[in-house]
């Protein structure tokens, strides 16, 4: 039988592509292979930033189970997660189902509710917020207008929690864009059908667009879980992680260890926890969906 | 492909590992004693009227010496140890520096952090200093930076403010105390008092307690010198504070100010916060946003029996020259320019507090510029027997044990006497800890 050879049609040698991906691969080493790396040493060092290391083993790692910051930062962070993650999903999927309705001039629409997410916590956003929720703020001035006390948004740190995931809930544009291209994929003869059996707008959101959503709602879950786990720039810029630490992420502990009080060593074991806690959470994710895939074959 | 990323790890893990060692900075330049065509990196934090006049006087550098360019970096105080921090450990700092008091002790510990001033005194003309001025900047016997100031914190008042109630400035703690029922029937508040990067709340327990007991805080060599009585005792005054409607609970505070910083505050600008505790040197950012000669010093607080102890000072500002710098010569003339040149001192003022250098001084002074709210501070706590405030006294993670304990304190989360045993034994730990 005659060998086919597949003759490269635009002459170019079998050293192109990996010269095509050389500044990627570049990148990858320089700007994530080298800190992944690096941060990890420098985990098991009492580094300062200035100076000189010594080679400390674990015992960063030993000392975070007496650190009784990481521990508030840590259950900061994780109740901030489960607020944030089933809220935005929600309001995501809702604003989505809202825009795939075929209406006239729906692209505006569609980038007026994507805008937020551009502007993330940047300093003109958190002024923003402080105009809407300090006390004479804009909030407390409308629910006084239904006679409700003005609330301690930045003083309790019930609220200034609040305050900071309804700053993130705002910015669901990237979550809503998913949704929404999802929903546009799912063939329209599925609710014609449905539409022909009897079927209502309810009964065919939960039996047919949830369904067909699934591996992209589980998509922005993993998503957003790690977003949640990693916040930094809100609490840091709107409340500096106050009050009483209400609002102190570990991504803000990991900071102040880091440049605030020089202790590079710890800040980097720290940033590895996390890494490894987020990599545990996702897993157990992707476990779950696997079995509830099978059970369902 | 497995191999490739094996061998880029183990390129990584050299490259980190070499990256924390002593060695990784370039060697010292050392100084040849001449001026050489440069541009150089400076950078310094603080208000508005600090960042104009020293833009100004670097136009006035670059008119003497157009062939030494200088890149200003500037900012507010929020964040500049964080990137001054991170700047020094990748290497990036610039040439020359402002730098903070405590620093010296973080990023200099060995007095090798920072470039040896002592060796650039061709270009560096340091006759203008006393030696006691001097050796606020050495670590370890080497001139890691040069005091520009000395300055101490003093109470300023908003004079309309003080004039529509008819209330005069506090002399004694008492007095201040009790004005908090004046100021309250308007709902005004005749002081400030912050858990912020200022922590103007904790130094205000602290004059307090050291006036009345004579002990230091934490004294010059890193030791807590309050006992856990004197702690409590400190927070316990902080309450009454509250409790007398002399300043804003902390939460009215956050509630009403949000992450802003006092003198960027509606509740400042339009006079409902009458007071503020405020180092000399930094005092314009405040009396910039309020009318001219609004803002007015008032006496350091007294106990009414003759002790006048306990205020403090230390060098406000500092100057040093990046260890890395390859323009020593030409770092140290700036340098120079900044803290000797008359025309220079004409146009800084006392943007930086009271200048350290007899020259500046002097020059200020014929020519009647010495005199504002900085100097009034100066001379108010002339007057009085200072104490010095430990470096160890600056530094962060201090700082983060006191304004938590006031915080508590404030919240109610912790009485003064379980807040005092957490953050003496907090800071023993800490002090000990770093002096190792």
């Amino acid at each position: 039988m005659k060998k086919h050879i597949c003759r490269n049609p635009v002459g170019v040698s079998k050293y192109t592509g990996l010269l095509l991906i050389l500044p990627f691969a570049v990148g990858a080493v320089l700007f994530i292979l080298y800190p992944f790396v690096s941060s990890f040493i420098l985990g098991m060092t009492d580094y300062s930033g200035v100076g000189g290391a010594e080679f400390t083993g674990l015992r960063s790692y030993l000392d975070m189970l007496a650190d009784s910051d990481l521990t508030q930062a840590a259950g900061v962070t994780v109740r901030y997660a489960l607020i944030l993650v089933p809220l935005k999903l929600t309001v995501s999927l809702l604003v989505a189902l809202l825009l795939s309705c075929e209406i006239r001039g729906i692209g505006v629409f569609r980038t007026v509710f994507y805008i937020p997410s551009i502007l993330g916590a940047n300093l003109a956003v958190v002024i923003m917020w402080q105009y809407l929720f300090k006390s004479s703020g804009l909030v407390n001035q409308f629910l006084g207008v239904f006679g409700i006390s003005p609330v301690s948004w930045y003083g309790d740190s019930r609220f200034a929690m609040l305050m900071i995931v309804l700053l993130r809930l705002w910015e669901f544009g990237s979550t809503m864009v998913i949704f929404l291209t999802a929903l546009n994929s799912i063939p329209r003869e599925y609710y014609e059908a449905a539409r022909v059996d009897g079927c209502g707008r309810v009964r065919a959101f939960f039996s047919i667009t949830l369904p067909q959503l699934r591996s992209v709602i589980f998509i922005n879950l993993v998503l957003q879980t790690i977003a949640a786990f990693q916040e930094f720039n809100a609490p840091f810029m709107l409340t500096d992680g106050g009050p009483l630490r209400g609002t102190y992420t570990l991504g803000m502990l990991i900071y102040q260890e880091m440049f605030r009080y020089s202790n590079v060593g710890y800040a980097n074991a720290v940033s590895w926890a996390l890494f490894a806690a987020i990599a545990a959470v996702v897993g157990l994710m992707f476990v779950l969906l696997r079995r509830k895939g099978e059970d369902e074959r | 492909m497995k191999k490739i990323f094996s061998k880029a790890a183990a390129v990584c893990c050299a490259l980190a590992l070499s990256a924390c060692g002593s060695g990784s900075r370039s060697a010292v330049t050392p100084p040849d004693g001449k001026l050489d065509k440069c541009t150089l990196r400076f950078s310094w934090w603080g208000g508005d009227d600090r960042h104009e006049a020293t833009l100004e006087a670097i136009e006035l550098w670059n008119e003497l010496h157009p062939d030494i360019g200088i890149v200003p970096e500037y900012g507010g105080w929020d964040g500049w140890t964080e990137k001054v921090s991170a700047q020094v450990s990748g290497g990036t700092e610039p040439d020359v520096m402002q730098i903070n008091y405590d620093w010296l002790i973080t990023l200099s510990p060995d007095g090798t952090g920072f470039y040896d001033l002592g060796a650039l005194t061709d270009t560096l003309d340091l006759s203008g200093f006393g030696e006691d001025m001097l050796s606020f900047g050495r670590v370890n016997g080497r001139l890691n930076a040069v005091t520009v100031s000395v300055s101490g914190r003093s109470l300023f008042y908003n004079s309309d403010v003080y004039a529509r109630l008819g209330a005069d400035y506090p002399s004694t703690w008492d007095e201040l105390l009790a004005l908090g029922e004046v100021f309250g029937r308007e709902e005004l508040y005749p002081l400030d008092l912050d858990i912020q990067s200022g922590g103007t709340a904790w130094y205000l327990a602290v004059v307090y307690i050291q006036q009345k007991t004579g002990r230091q805080f934490i004294s010059m060599d890193g030791t807590l010198g309050f006992t856990e009585e004197d702690i409590a005792n400190a927070l316990r005054f902080y309450k009454e504070l509250e409790d007398a409607h002399v300043i804003r609970t902390i939460q009215t505070r956050t509630d009403e100010d949000g992450n802003a910083a006092l003198y960027q505050s509606a509740e400042f600008i339009g006079g409902k916060i009458a007071g503020v505790l405020e180092w000399g040197s930094t005092v314009g950012k405040y009396e910039a946003v309020l009318g001219d000669g609004v803002l007015e010093a008032g006496p350091l607080l007294t106990d009414g029996s003759g002790s006048s102890g306990g205020w403090m000072i230390k060098p406000s500002l500092l100057y040093a020259v990046s260890k890395g710098t390859k323009y020593p010569d030409e770092a140290a003339a700036f340098i120079d320019f900044l803290l000797n040149d008359e025309q220079c001192a004409q146009i800084l003022g006392t943007t930086r507090g009271i200048p350290a250098s007899r020259y500046a001084e002097e020059s200020l002074e014929a020519s009647g510029k010495l005199r504002g709210l900085a100097q009034e501070s100066d001379e108010q706590l002339e007057a009085v027997d200072t104490m010095t405030v430990s470096p160890y006294m600056e530094l962060p993670r201090v700082k983060e044990y006191c304004n938590s304990a006031i915080e508590k304190v404030s919240y109610g989360t912790s009485d003064p006497d379980e807040a005092a045993q957490e953050l003496s034994s907090s800071i023993t730990e800490y002090l000990e800890k770093i002096k190792k």
